[in-house]
């Protein structure tokens, strides 16, 4: 049913980068020499080109799961497979955007942005077009000189997704990137991040706990609960993008949700 | 307030200075030889600029400087990085360091007479080390303060060790380093000044020591207000050198 609305499924079954593979993963920290479960038993597929939302009150190990994708964390018990080849440390075509923008202040955007191809083997000329490029798809022409304290901070976290879009990742894993923004900034970088995923055609998994913006974006989404975090249960959204935020589809879905996480 | 009285207000206070001086000097009672009156001071400037004598002084002083200096805040800076980079080094030389650091740089100097002589080894020496520990310490410092986060962004995007150092871990641990040199210079030149008045031939600290035997309180002042000015002038060269290195700071 979803292969049929959303175009972008149909190309599943064609071998297209970003596939995502999660088994049986546990994740625990150790305080004080005791393990302290983080995730427990987490099963995840997402397919090459998916965009799936992941929510969850605070503490439910949604920021882990990313950092374990990303590959920041290497110990853990289970599989996670990009393409079928386990993480095993950071790569580069897994992009992460963390909530805080973290550019380097001592850089301006564009030394920023670039600084994201340092490994890459390609002509100066080639570089600053892909970087003037990317900063055109955010929406940053213009500010190229500028140092991160002269941005707000949506146009900062802008910056920051040109950065991880750069080196073309095939998934690209948002951590709560629109958390500390206001509600307008939040309502137009999401419909950009809207138009920017159907541009760029690469596998995202965002995390957030606002749940309108997962229903709004993902074509899944996947609840998880805390203490240790587990996968609650997963919505298809089988609406197809770009979507009206006020589609009644999308309002009797988020009554749902909230009604669940808020434990009625 | 109007541009042209901001740039003239820096000179307000030193005036009223000279101003309190010259009117002391002559209606204060002091005997003159004591408290020489400013323009005769500004004379025995003039005098020693033209005999050559106060370039030579300034000369000496400010080569001892520069060559301690460099050293000093070399050996600092080295010794400060290995200590955050190191836990085997800081372990075994930290608590040291600590203690040595807290013996002020003039209670050294009749121990390094006795070692290196009064010649400029000891000027040097003395030099070195009062550069050596603010250095090390804001090196220190600014290496381990850097925030973990930037490393997690430059893993992520998997930087070489060279990139890594130049645009990552340089720049995040230069702010308290460039203020920790700039204490260095301030302190090492104090402490120059202090040494040459013990013991030399030669420098701004033996001219005002030995004006000073010689009763000679209008040279003695020449030296003092100069060693201000020379501090001043290094202090303020540094903080222009700062804000260039550092204007990405959200700092106007």
């Amino acid at each position: 049913m979803t292969a049929i609305l959303n175009p972008r499924l149909v190309g599943a079954e064609l071998p297209q980068p970003g596939a995502l593979a999660i088994r049986g993963l546990n994740k625990a920290y150790r305080i004080d020499g005791r393990p302290l479960p983080v995730l427990q038993g987490i099963d995840l597929q997402v397919l090459p080109g998916e965009f799936v939302s992941i929510v969850g009150t605070s503490g439910c190990g949604k920021s882990s799961l990313l950092r374990l994708i990303v590959g920041l964390e290497r110990e853990y018990d289970g599989q996670i497979l990009l393409d079928g080849e386990p993480v095993r440390g950071p790569r580069l075509d897994c992009g992460l955007v963390f909530q805080d923008h973290r550019l380097f202040p001592w850089k301006t955007v564009w030394d920023n942005v670039a600084l994201a191809l340092k490994h890459q083997r390609l002509s100066r000329r080639e570089k600053a077009e892909r970087v003037d490029e990317h900063l055109a798809l955010v929406g940053l022409t213009g500010f190229e000189r500028a140092y991160p304290h002269q941005l707000s901070g949506g146009m900062a976290q802008r910056a920051a997704i040109a950065r991880a879009l750069i080196t073309r990742p095939k998934v690209l894993l948002l951590d709560e990137p629109f958390g500390a923004l206001d509600a307008l900034t939040r309502i137009r970088l999401q419909a950009e991040l809207q138009r920017i995923w159907a541009q760029q055609r690469s596998t995202m998994i965002m995390v957030t706990h606002d749940v309108e913006e997962a229903l709004y974006l993902g074509d899944r989404v996947i609840v998880m609960e805390p203490r240790p975090g587990r996968i609650r249960h997963e919505v298809q959204v089988d609406l197809p993008h770009p979507r009206e935020r006020n589609a009644p589809r999308l309002q009797n879905l988020r009554d749902e949700l909230l009604r669940e996480l808020t434990g009625d | 307030m109007p541009v042209v009285l901001t740039r003239l207000s820096v000179f307000a206070s030193p005036l009223a200075l000279v101003l309190a001086w010259l009117l002391l000097a002559r209606f204060g009672g002091f005997p003159a030889q004591l408290l020489v009156p400013p323009q005769e001071v500004y004379q025995a400037f003039v005098e020693l600029l033209q005999s050559g004598e106060l370039r030579e002084h300034l000369a000496n002083s400010l080569s001892r400087l520069a060559l301690g200096f460099c050293a000093g805040a070399l050996g600092g800076l080295l010794f400060g990085i290995a200590m955050a980079l190191s836990e085997t080094v800081e372990a075994y030389c930290g608590p040291l360091f600590h203690v040595l650091r807290q013996i002020p740089s003039i209670a050294l100097i009749p121990m390094f007479i006795l070692f290196f002589g009064v010649e400029e080894t000891f000027k040097v020496v003395v030099v070195a080390k009062a550069s050596f520990f603010p250095v090390a310490l804001a090196a220190s410092d600014g290496v381990k303060g850097i925030p973990r986060r930037y490393f997690e962004v430059a893993e992520v995007y998997r930087l070489p060790l060279p990139s890594l150092v130049r645009d990552v871990a340089l720049p995040a641990a230069a702010p308290p380093i460039v203020t920790g040199l700039r204490i260095a210079l301030s302190r090492a030149w104090m402490v120059l000044v202090a040494a040459e008045l013990l013991a030399a031939d030669s420098g701004l600290g033996q001219m005002i020591e030995m004006s000073r035997q010689m009763m000679r309180i209008d040279i003695v002042m020449v030296g003092v207000v100069l060693t201000g000015l020379v501090g001043f002038t290094l202090d303020h060269g540094f903080r222009l050198l700062e804000r260039r290195l550092l204007r990405w700071r959200d700092t106007p």
